[in-house]
């Protein structure tokens, strides 16, 4: 029912938009998508379908409901744009997968096989796409991750994408960043090992804190849905680190911070994707003061680029809410697919993986975008350090 | 084939179901036995990585890591029945819960332990990140040819000198035991023979998903499992059969629901279990069903004619 009036309230606001530049016959075009670049096409059917595939019922909904919104803000804007032509319509048929393997297999092979939709957006989490890619890729449907950040996602075939930067694109340059501009010489490494993502984050922070020669004077492990971490932030806490590097994700997070502090310690907490999150920020208040975050988005980049800025105001006026990286993600992930569908000027799944393999310099909220020639995103990561509970640029406030 | 696809029960939600028949008869197997045991999520992760890594890193074909699957789990669940069996209903189930998380947790530091005892880095289970890019290569016969064996098995099961003590055992132990019945004999073979099941359907499902981790095989499958017996009845062995298939099915059937899925699903389990406590496949409960649906219309005409 709340989703019913979202949506209802998206086209309740869209609907003076589109009536009052419809009697001017002419349109605001929004600042995201290839305008010049790409032809209004003209081969387009009435509607093209698209499948998305994001967990939108158990524990995963807190992410997959963000993306589920993004991704209908950033088709509703299209089509009220008329993107893909004047009598073309996007249609998302969205598809839960509760965070299941065996759903999003089964999600994957109803739309591409039965629906016969033009490509897929999501699944929402990394091991879902291992298992349900597959099927895209078999039946040569791209699919595009939005919030995929594993390693290896794009080495299953090469209808698979991902706008969502892996790890290894985030940490090493937050790492690089904080080594050159704290002096950091020796951490400590704290990490959840029974967790796909927090595990492929610590194995890239530790190939990276190897990279700028930084001594690990210690790891502990937790595992997930754990409360107290004193035991091993006390072992990691007396080895007198300049910094603590944690792989968590947000719901551990937000204890490690609470936690490190109350044992005393003051120094810089440097955190990968998890801790990205405007929940960790508010939940661990002051302590929060210090905390090093590498991400793709954040809501509180001080440098937003002007679409960002469009689309934070568009999402909280729809949402009344604020978006996290994952919203931001999946909207550019949207308008992604329909830009290579508006270039490919087809239904055609392949000449749609061409177009969009070939997009370059993309504006869009997470800045100037690309694909690289294994299909991952390219775009700037932020480094940011927490200052009076805000996120600031980790150079702009360091530099000084 | 035409009318299953079109009301969402594609190929492989057709492989799912056969998957969970097959987990269900090996939930079958224990709770028939009169053993509440929880051990068959575990038993299915032995199988899973054992066959993956016979496939995957020894190049062997399905059949032998099928087979291997089964013989690891099977040979494996002799040490733990012996001492796990001696006990009885909800204590039965801590403990095999108990084992359930032993393997996740062996499974998931398997390379760490295996490297600092060996000195090398082993790279065999892959801790949390899981085995992927497996091939799929199970294909709907093998299942349906598997299930179809598993039933002759049952059904001769069911006639056999052995499969009455299996329902003795249940009924009561000391009577079974002063009737001549090898009760501990029978305990352990029936949850080796449910391992031995449960493992199968692990290796066949592994090569179906791709992809597997060692959070697969936790509580909440050990959970589903059980369900798939429960839920279907435990009165025949094709109750698990049926239950498999309709907890398997019916979240993708569902789908046009859209975001009420979960609540029409929920719903339709809430009414089976309320009016079929004896789950799906009991005629006696449906006769019980008919009779309180009619019973009561019953009742209303007495008492129409008496007042």
């Amino acid at each position: 029912m709340k989703k019913l009036l979202s949506i209802l309230m998206v086209f309740a606001l869209l609907l003076p938009v589109t009536a009052a530049f419809g009697q001017d016959d002419m349109m605001e075009q929004p600042l995201v998508g290839f305008w010049e670049q790409c032809p209004t096409p003209e081969n387009l059917p009435e509607t093209v379908n698209v499948g998305a595939i994001f967990g939108l019922s158990e524990a995963v909904a807190v992410y997959g409901t963000a993306q589920q919104n993004a991704v209908q803000l950033a088709v509703d804007e299209i089509n009220a744009s008329h993107y893909l032509g004047e009598s073309t319509t996007l249609v998302v048929m969205f598809e839960d997968s509760a965070g299941n393997r065996d759903q999003a297999i089964a999600a994957m092979t109803k739309l591409v096989e039965e629906d016969g939709v033009v490509a897929v957006l999501g699944p929402t989490l990394s091991s879902e796409a291992f298992a349900a890619d597959p099927v895209a890729q078999e039946n040569s449907t791209v699919v595009m991750g939005v919030s995929n950040t594993a390693n290896g996602i794009t080495e299953m075939g090469d209808y698979v994408f991902r706008d969502s930067l892996p790890e290894g694109a985030v940490i090493p340059g937050t790492i690089a960043q904080a080594a050159e501009i704290l002096g950091l010489a020796k951490v400590g490494l704290f990490y959840g090992n029974d967790d796909d993502f927090t595990v492929s984050g610590y194995e890239v922070f530790k190939a990276a804190l190897e990279e700028n020669s930084i001594e690990i004077l210690g790891e502990e492990t937790f595992a997930k849905g754990d409360v107290d971490f004193n035991a091993q932030l006390t072992n990691l806490i007396a080895a007198e680190p300049d910094a603590l590097v944690v792989s968590a994700l947000a719901a551990e997070a937000t204890q490690i911070i609470l936690q490190a502090r109350a044992l005393g310690y003051e120094g810089p907490i440097i955190g990968g994707n998890g801790f990205n999150s405007p929940a960790v920020l508010r939940d661990s208040g002051a302590d929060s003061e210090g905390l090093i975050v590498g991400g793709a988005w954040n809501y509180g980049n001080p440098n937003p680029s002007e679409s960002s800025v469009q689309f934070v105001e568009m999402y909280e006026a729809a949402y009344e809410m604020s978006p996290d990286q994952f919203a931001a993600q999946a909207y550019t992930g949207a308008w992604l697919m329909a830009t290579a569908i508006r270039c490919a000027d087809s239904t055609d799944r392949t000449d749609v993986r061409d177009a969009l393999a070939g997009i370059a310099d993309f504006d869009s909220p997470l800045g100037v975008f690309s694909f690289d020639e294994d299909r991952n995103p390219v775009h700037d990561p932020i480094a940011q350090i927490v200052v009076e509970g805000k996120f600031q640029p980790l150079a702009l406030v360091m530099g000084e | 084939m035409e009318f299953l696809r079109s009301i969402g029960i594609t190929e492989i939600v057709m492989q799912f179901m056969l998957i969970n028949a097959i987990l269900g008869l090996s939930m079958y197997l224990v709770l028939y036995t009169g053993m509440f045991s929880l051990a068959n999520a575990g038993f299915m992760s032995i199988g899973a990585y054992t066959g993956v890594i016979l496939t995957q890193n020894f190049d062997q074909p399905l059949w032998v890591g099928l087979l291997g699957g089964m013989a690891v789990a099977g040979v494996l669940a002799v040490p733990i029945g012996l001492p796990v069996l001696r006990l009885k209903d909800i204590y039965l189930a801590i403990a095999t819960i108990g084992f359930g998380e032993v393997v996740r947790i062996l499974i998931l530091n398997f390379d760490t332990l295996a490297g600092s005892l060996t000195g090398e880095s082993v790279r065999l289970t892959r801790g949390a990140l899981g085995i992927t890019g497996i091939p799929k290569i199970t294909e709907t016969w093998h299942l349906a040819a598997f299930l179809v064996v598993t039933g002759f098995i049952m059904i001769r099961l069911h006639r056999s000198r052995f499969g009455r003590a299996m329902a003795a055992v249940r009924q009561d132990e000391p009577a079974a035991a002063n009737m001549g019945i090898n009760v501990v004999y029978t305990k352990n073979m029936v949850f080796i023979m449910s391992a031995v099941l449960a493992a199968a359907a692990g290796v066949l499902k592994a090569h179906l998903t791709r992809t597997i981790s060692p959070g697969d095989y936790g509580f909440d499958q050990a959970v589903s499992i059980l369900a798939f017996a429960v839920l279907g009845g435990t009165s025949t062995w094709v109750g698990p059969l049926v239950g498999g298939f309709v907890l398997t099915a019916l979240p993708e059937v569902l789908r046009d629901f859209k975001q009420y899925r979960g609540i029409v699903n929920g719903s339709i389990l809430l009414l089976v279990i309320v009016y079929l406590p004896g789950g799906l496949v009991n005629p006696a409960g449906w006769s019980q069903l008919w009779t309180r649906l009619r019973g009561k219309k019953q009742g209303d005409t007495l008492t129409a004619e008496v007042s």
